[in-house]
């Protein structure tokens, strides 16, 4: 009975009260999807239609329109997410075995090397990924790994990617002296928009497509940021370490470089 | 007549104890990221910190109180023992149980993605299921409301429903919808890609679902001092209330208009539509209807007592007033806060006004003085009424009652004033780190160490709080009587129908989230070029 | 304690009432008369449009390719701004735009959720991935400006400050008169 009391227009409450809801929403409707669309002619609608239907939100593939200037360095072409490799399969894993005996004579038969090449063992699978890819598209450039990387199959990337994360990560070859954290790895530098180094680089959280650094050579670190920061080396996708390396000064590079070749890779942090 | 006591000081006793918690982890925040210290080396130990104190205080902290005062308000309002005893017990523990799987990734740090969870950021699946049953636990308690009520109504037909248990169930049916908004979010989204079933995520519609619960959540925080506003403060300084129509206005308008309006969240977003901006932006000025009621109808309602105190005058009645009574001072003080935080309010509401503090400190300083303050504030009030009723005891100093109070204002207006004034100058919130030495931020060093001077005042008195509860039970037994409400100056003998129910406001409620939501969501739901990966955070 | 319900108590009680709810109508009048006024004489608007884009595939093609990204000029002569955000760094990282011109910012997340706030400007949006954010801008002056992001983004967060440099009109013609995106990226 209270339903069909209530719900009625002779019920001055309801009336009332839809009467206003309505009203309020109508007269806003019409202010939100009409009235303040014609006040901004900057928006260059095509007509009433287009106004109305973006008001309301209609959601659009964005077109890039106008020309694009040329690069004059070749980017990256790898596309990364946080499923890239994330689950490889024990046959990659084997097939990526066999493959990796050709890149022993610099990285180490176990993946640890003792000529200042990157150590992989354990190393995230994106990240041995996104180099291959890019030693092999060209974006990323080196005398002995382009050639290496210019025939290699996806299939065949994607398996010494899985082989290395598999292997278990060692202690380093180049163990020095414990250094103190250096300002410049704990803190970032915000207001040169650094961010602490762990934040993408393993310790604190991982970045798709950011290595841990724990252990690796002194020289070679160094060789990169400052490769980064002149911008000789360009296969970070949208310049995000060059952003960082340029902000660095040649102090906080060495700093930096010596720290993490000082540090075992107990501390990294798996992204599995 | 408060029969299940143990109840309902469970629910103020685990409200109050994670309250105590979480007001040491944004003391020790406030701290940290002052000038006063020099850096906690690790940033991610603050979002840890900020995600615990975020989910306490925004989901449990409240949601206890608001629960555990509703149990408390059906027996004393409605004289009728509870119904259902077993399932409140049943969602008091499911909110306990949740909150302890909520917090236990927190506390490991797989689970730094702030209250707000933030997809496509994702963390520990347990935090999220934690949260989600937090929600249930709450929502075992709407459902008893609304029976306990329907019970009282075929006891009592026709008559007019008491204001108190009136307003309480309006508060209840608010938040079951409202939290429909964010479990929709949890449920659909986030989870299964937190459990690996899924990999992407649309993010966009992830925060259309949460606007939706975020603004009227701050309502469902708002009610229970709301109601001690009307039910209690009168009472309790010795007036009367002045308007019982007036009262259950103000809580059906919250009712309808409380959540329509979330998209104000999103004004500065790229997933909604302007003109939906527009319409919310226009609903959002009719949420401040409601608070005008209360603010004048509660003045009113303590002028009534000045005057009857033999108060004289335009305004000498305001020494009339007996301050020192406790919940007097809780309510001046409440109102104060209420009136500068409301203000914040009117520029966060204003598109135009609004960009100039999106997303700074400005915004975390507005909900902390609404929040902490204004409300919180309320909540201490309603535990210092209540606490002599549940226990049988009464509170051992008011002096020291007092005393919390003043140290809880002066340290939330030492803590915000501040913080507003960093966020005109344009320093972005939820960071770990602040460089001070910078020239071009040296100008926010002053206010921020205000700011943690206040934090810590705010610490003290939230100890202090604790302090006092916890003494009060040691205190010699006293019969406190039976637990009333204030009684209107005009005797309520009839209420309309449309007064005495919710079912109209119910519909409308319902009907407004249809055509203020309803395109925005369908619209991002049905496509799937939106979704985009998600990335994982901290090691899981 | 309770009150009497005493005639001297009603009648106070009707007088109060009567001037409060004057007020109230009063303030809530006022209110909404002021909320229509800066409604409809500020009509600034949000983004006109919702524009989506696979924030994966930004650097592979389309407008916010490596290249494309900073200050252009277009073939009309307006000025338009290109930048993305991700974990934890805008590109470019030091936006450079002339004073007293319009100027259309276009940004968008390569990752997770980001903001844009140019500090002492009203210019501050969201940046979603998935979607592409539009917002304009006009600078009075000449100086520099920081460019935090505004949210929440994991750990580095707070490392995460750009920089906006605003110069002289003619000075900025003068440099933007090889073509090619500007910025003022290692300046």
């Amino acid at each position: 009975m209270s339903t069909r009391e209530l719900f009625t227009f002779r019920n001055s409450y309801f009336s009332v009260a839809v009467g206003l809801a309505a009203g309020l929403f109508v007269l806003t409707a019409v202010a939100g999807f009409v009235v303040l669309p014609r006040l901004q002619p900057e928006l260059k609608y095509a007509d009433l239609w287009d106004a109305f239907c973006s008001a309301a939100g209609l959601p659009r593939r964005s077109v890039s329109s106008g020309e694009i200037p040329k690069s004059a360095h070749r980017s990256s072409e790898a596309v990364l997410t946080s499923m890239t490799l994330a689950h490889p399969s024990q046959e990659s894993i084997g097939r990526g075995a066999t493959l990796a005996q050709r890149c022993a004579i610099c990285h180490g038969p176990t993946g640890i090397s003792r000529a200042d090449s990157p150590n992989l063992a354990g190393q995230y699978a994106a990240v041995i990924y996104k180099e291959l890819l890019d030693f092999r598209s060209g974006a990323r450039t080196n005398a002995v790994m382009s050639p290496f990387a210019a025939n290699l199959s996806d299939r065949e990337i994607t398996d010494v990617a899985a082989y290395y994360s598999y292997l278990p990560r060692l202690p380093a070859f180049h163990p020095v002296e414990q250094h103190p954290k250096p300002r410049v790895v704990i803190y970032g530098a915000p207001m040169r928009g650094i961010a602490p180094c762990g934040s993408c680089h393993g310790s604190l959280d991982n970045k798709t497509g950011s290595p841990w650094l724990e252990g690796q050579s002194e020289a070679y670190l160094k060789a990169q940021l400052q490769a980064f920061a002149s911008g000789q080396r360009t296969n970070d996708i949208s310049q995000q370490m060059r952003n960082v390396a340029r902000g660095l000064t040649p102090q906080e590079i060495d700093e930096a470089a010596a720290y993490y070749a000082s540090q075992p890779p107990e501390i990294i942090k798996a992204t599995d | 007549m408060l029969v299940n006591r143990k109840l309902i000081l469970a629910h103020f006793w685990f409200a109050f104890a994670v309250f105590g918690l979480a007001l040491c982890l944004g003391a020790w925040q406030m701290f940290v990221r002052s000038p006063l210290y020099t850096w906690i080396s690790n940033p991610e130990w603050y979002y840890r910190s900020l995600t615990a104190h975020g989910t306490v205080m925004g989901y449990v902290f409240p949601t206890l109180v608001a629960m555990g005062f509703g149990y408390a308000i059906t027996e004393s309002a409605l004289q009728q023992r509870l119904v259902g005893v077993r399932w409140a017990w049943a969602g008091f523990w499911l909110i306990v149980i949740g909150a302890i799987m909520a917090m236990v990734p927190v506390a490991l740090g797989r689970a730094s993605v702030l209250y707000t969870f933030y997809p496509p950021l994702i963390g520990s699946p347990f935090y999220y299921i934690g949260v989600v049953l937090v929600v249930v636990g709450s929502w075992i308690w709407v459902a008893l409301m609304s029976v306990n009520l329907r019970v009282w109504r075929r006891a009592h037909p026709g008559e007019p429903v008491p204001l108190a248990m009136f307003a309480n169930v309006a508060g209840s049916y608010l938040w079951a919808w409202t939290a429909v908004g964010a479990a929709l979010e949890l449920l659909l989204q986030i989870i299964p890609v937190a459990l690996g079933l899924k990999t992407t995520i649309d993010a966009g519609l992830a925060r259309v679902f949460f606007s939706w619960t975020l603004h009227a959540i701050v309502y469902f925080w708002l009610i229970p001092s709301y109601i001690a506003y009307y039910v209690i403060v009168p009472r309790a300084i010795g007036g009367r209330l002045y308007s019982d129509t007036m009262a259950r206005l103000a809580f059906i308008l919250f009712l309808v208009v409380a959540m329509p309006i979330g998209i104000h969240h999103t004004f500065a977003d790229p997933e909604v539509g302007a003109g939906f901006k527009f319409i919310h932006s226009a609903f959002t000025a009719l949420v401040a209807v409601p608070t005008l009621l209360t603010v004048f109808t509660i003045c009113a309602s303590v002028e009534i007592a000045a005057r009857l105190r033999g108060g004289r005058g335009a305004l000498g009645w305001i020494r009339a007033l007996p301050w020192q009574n406790p919940i007097m001072l809780a309510v001046a003080f409440s109102f104060v806060m209420l009136g500068f935080g409301g203000a914040g309010g009117l520029i966060n509401m204003s598109y135009q006004l609004d960009t100039t503090i999106h997303n700074t400190q400005w915004i975390t300083g507005h909900f902390h003085l609404i929040f902490g303050g204004a409300i919180v504030i309320m909540y201490f009030a309603i535990a210092y009424d209540l606490w002599p009723h549940l226990t049988g005891r009464a509170l051992p100093n008011l002096a020291l009652v007092r005393t919390q109070l003043w140290l809880w204002f002066i340290g939330m207006i030492v803590t915000t004033f501040p913080w507003h004034w960093v966020g005109i100058l344009g320093m972005p919130r939820r960071m770990a780190y602040y460089d001070y030495s910078n020239p071009a931020i040296a100008p926010e060093a002053l206010s921020v160490s205000l700011s943690a001077v206040g934090a810590l005042i705010l610490l003290a008195s939230g100890l202090l709080f604790l302090f006092i509860l916890i003494r009060s039970h040691a205190q010699g037994a006293t019969e406190a009587g039976a637990y009333r409400f204030s009684m209107p100056v005009h005797p309520v003998r009839s209420v309309p129908l449309a007064l005495n129910s919710f079912a109209i406001w119910v519909a409308l409620m319902i009907g407004l989230t249809v055509t203020n939501y309803g395109y925005p969501i369908l619209t991002l739901a049905t496509r799937h070029d939106t979704s985009v990966p998600a990335v994982y955070v901290g090691a899981h | 304690m309770t009150v009497q319900d005493d005639s001297h108590a009603a009648a106070v009680a009707e007088r109060t009432e009567k001037r409060w709810a004057t007020i109230s109508v009063i303030v809530i009048v006022a209110l909404v008369l002021l909320a229509t006024f800066a409604g409809l004489h500020q009509a600034t608007m949000p983004q006109g449009r919702v524009e989506t884009i696979d924030p994966t595939r930004l650097h592979l093609a389309g407008e916010f390719v490596e290249s494309n990204l900073g200050t252009a000029t277009e073939p009309d002569g307006s000025v338009t701004v290109r930048a993305i955000g991700q974990q934890y760094s805008f590109t470019p990282a030091c936006i450079l735009v002339p004073a007293q011109t319009p100027i259309m910012l276009r940004a968008t997340s390569a990752d997770v959720i980001h903001g844009i706030l140019i500090q002492g400007t009203n210019v501050n949006t969201m940046l979603v991935p998935g979607y592409v954010s539009e917002q304009f801008m006009r600078f009075e002056k000449t100086g520099e400006h920081l460019m935090p992001c505004q949210e929440f983004c994991s750990f580095g967060h707070e490392g995460m400050w750009g920089k906006v440099k605003v110069i002289d009109k003619a000075e900025f013609a003068a440099r933007a008169k090889n073509g090619g995106r500007l910025s003022c990226v290692g300046e």
